[in-house]
């Protein structure tokens, strides 16, 4: 739909020829209406974390509030990057969304192909225990494994915030359900050649599953990199943080409000995954999709 | 299985368990089997040790009045960790303001998506761009997002009641305002979890073929005919997974309210996940939080079936 039929659209409402075509162009002035109006209001929050967080003091605290700065200041970054230890929780952070994301793609994928491919007792009963677990709902484990973490001698340590999310099914039966459409002629015919089972794996089926594991692997990457109440149990030292844990922190030991460094901060955590989020969209609307086929 | 202990009336135990080695040897290639379950092992370990092991020692944990320091020295009590459970109004109140949660969030949560997935599947202009927009929520913590909103609804230099204050008289005083802080929590939360639903929704919407909207057409359906008789209809399965997936969601709330009210005003808004993580880490109570979440765990697995019941019977 180009600018010049929707001006076309317009001129015809405006003889209102018939019932149809008025009847048409309200329907489409509404859709139109519509959505760009629900766009502006969710960019708002946006505009407001970035603008706020520019803002010099007297700004901040006027009576009127300022959406468009008048004045920009980088005071609160400077402050976030020397006075805080934000760029220590960011390298926890990416240690812990890379190395969990890391270990899900080796191990999901190494259970997934032997579930689609290969035959061994129990395998059915086995599969069909994690795709049951699926209905468990995270925050029943909490106690428990909380409990385990701290017997393990994990606790305020980057592996006890990655174990849970390893154990995760979602990865397992999002890997099955696409190895399973996969056709196995080239496997079989690698056997026949006298590849090994690992040889197939490492050469044959990691490389055409690339398309998969590329969207599990952002898929797992977001969510732990966001994932919010483990890290809150596990993580109590402060030079262990991730950014979600340090940011809220940091708001609570301000002894006054400080909205500026606190919509920098914001912006500070989320820059990361936007930068990933605009670079790899297309990737990523697949793994949110391939969730939807899962269930 | 049934079959081995079968044979064993019949057979007898010895010539039983014979047999059905003999079966598993002709059945199963030895090397295949080894290679198979070695390959799965790895993940096996984690899924034994993080989720089927807790979730049956949780179990144990909610009959102890447990220790953590020292759990071997936690004394059995029985029931009587959830039968505290039912006498705390605490909890009551906590279950009370997550089904009121759920109440304002899941509806929008749900229409809006879907609206917005019908939406932008039509032909308009810069589709990309308000998928874009629509989408991007997804990608923010909820640290970010609770931050975000706290100073959009504060009192004190407020974009929203700065706003407000044009068109009304005395704008609510959200995130303190003992009757607005739940529905301020759900506005912030529709505005970053309906991201997951739009997708999923859009991708439902593609995946009806347009031959049957051609078909309409042709016998003169209107609009809504068609929405009513074709998109619903096509788009039902999608539809019952966000609905379930998103009660399940919004029962668990947590970050928004921890970070956004700490569960005020005067308790508005403390929810049950916020109620389990106050006795367990505050409290330091962890057989009795172990019991809240096997409560929650009954809870929302009744809901998830009563709806998926509710949404399939509906055709």
């Amino acid at each position: 739909m180009s600018t010049k039929s929707i001006l076309n659209d317009i001129r015809n409402g405006e003889t209102f020829e018939n019932q149809d075509a008025r009847n048409h162009f309200l329907r489409k002035v509404a859709l139109y209406v519509g959505l760009y109006g629900a766009a502006f209001l969710f960019i708002i929050p946006y505009l407001w974390m970035i603008s706020r967080g520019f803002q010099p003091r007297w700004q901040l605290f006027a009576a009127e509030p300022y959406l468009i700065p008048r004045e920009i200041t980088f005071e609160w970054y400077s402050f976030l990057l020397e006075g805080t230890p934000i760029v220590r929780w960011t390298v926890n952070t990416v240690i812990i969304a890379g190395g969990a994301t890391l270990a899900v793609l080796i191990v999901d994928s190494m259970i997934a192909y032997s579930v689609t491919r290969l035959n061994w007792p129990g395998k059915r009963v086995v599969f069909s225990v994690i795709v049951a677990s699926f209905m468990v709902p995270g925050i029943v484990n909490l106690i428990p494994v909380y409990q385990i973490i701290v017997e393990l001698g994990l606790l305020n340590s980057y592996l006890g915030v990655m174990l849970p999310v390893i154990a995760g099914p979602i990865g397992v039966f999002m890997l099955v359900q696409f190895f399973k459409d996969f056709p196995d002629e080239i496997e079989e015919s690698a056997r026949i050649d006298g590849f090994s089972t690992f040889q197939i794996y490492t050469r044959l089926v990691l490389p055409m599953m690339k398309s998969a594991l590329t969207a599990l692997g952002l898929f797992i990457f977001i969510w732990t990199w966001n994932s919010f109440l483990w890290p809150l149990i596990i993580l109590q030292r402060e030079s262990m943080y991730t950014l979600p844990i340090g940011l809220v922190v940091l708001q609570d030991t301000m002894t006054a409000q400080q909205p500026g460094l606190i919509m920098a901060s914001a912006l500070f955590a989320s820059l990361p995954l936007f930068i990933v989020f605009l670079l790899l969209q297309k990737q990523l609307v697949e793994a949110v999709q391939m969730q939807g086929t899962v269930g | 299985m049934l079959d081995l202990i079968a044979a064993m009336r019949t057979e007898g135990p010895r010539q039983a368990i014979n047999l059905w080695w003999q079966e598993m040897v002709d059945e199963y290639d030895r090397r295949e089997s080894a290679e198979g379950i070695l390959l799965a092992l790895p993940y096996l370990l984690a899924f034994v040790g993080f989720m089927l092991f807790p979730l049956l020692y949780g179990l144990y944990m909610s009959l102890y009045d447990w220790d953590a320091l020292s759990p071997e020295q936690s004394e059995f009590i029985g029931l009587g960790n959830y039968q505290a459970l039912m006498n705390d109004p605490r909890f009551w109140e906590a279950l009370w303001n997550t089904i009121w949660f759920v109440i304002l969030s899941v509806p929008p949560l749900v229409v809006f998506a879907l609206l917005l997935a019908l939406g932008v599947n039509r032909n308009v202009k810069g589709q990309t761009v308000l998928r874009t927009i629509f989408f991007s929520p997804y990608i923010l913590t909820v640290s970010v997002v609770a931050l975000i909103w706290v100073e959009l609804f504060a009192g004190e230099g407020g974009l929203i009641r700065h706003w407000l204050a044009f068109v009304m008289e005395d704008p609510p005083r959200f995130l303190i305002d003992q009757t607005w802080a739940m529905a301020s929590i759900a506005i912030a939360t529709v505005w970053w979890s309906i991201a997951f639903n739009f997708i999923i929704l859009l991708a439902a919407r593609q995946n009806v073929s347009d031959r049957l909207y051609e078909a309409a057409k042709l016998d003169g359906a209107s609009s809504y005919r068609m929405m009513r008789d074709i998109t619903i209809p096509q788009m039902r399965n999608p539809l019952i997974f966000v609905v379930i997936i998103t009660f399940v969601g919004s029962f668990q709330v947590f970050g928004q309210p921890y970070i956004m009210t700490d569960g005020g005003p005067r308790f508005a808004t403390h929810t049950i996940v916020m109620y389990l993580y106050t006795t367990g880490f505050a409290g330091r109570e962890f057989g009795y939080a172990a019991a809240v979440g096997y409560v929650l765990f009954l809870i929302l697995i009744t809901v998830s079936v009563i709806n998926y019941y509710v949404l399939s019977e509906n055709e």
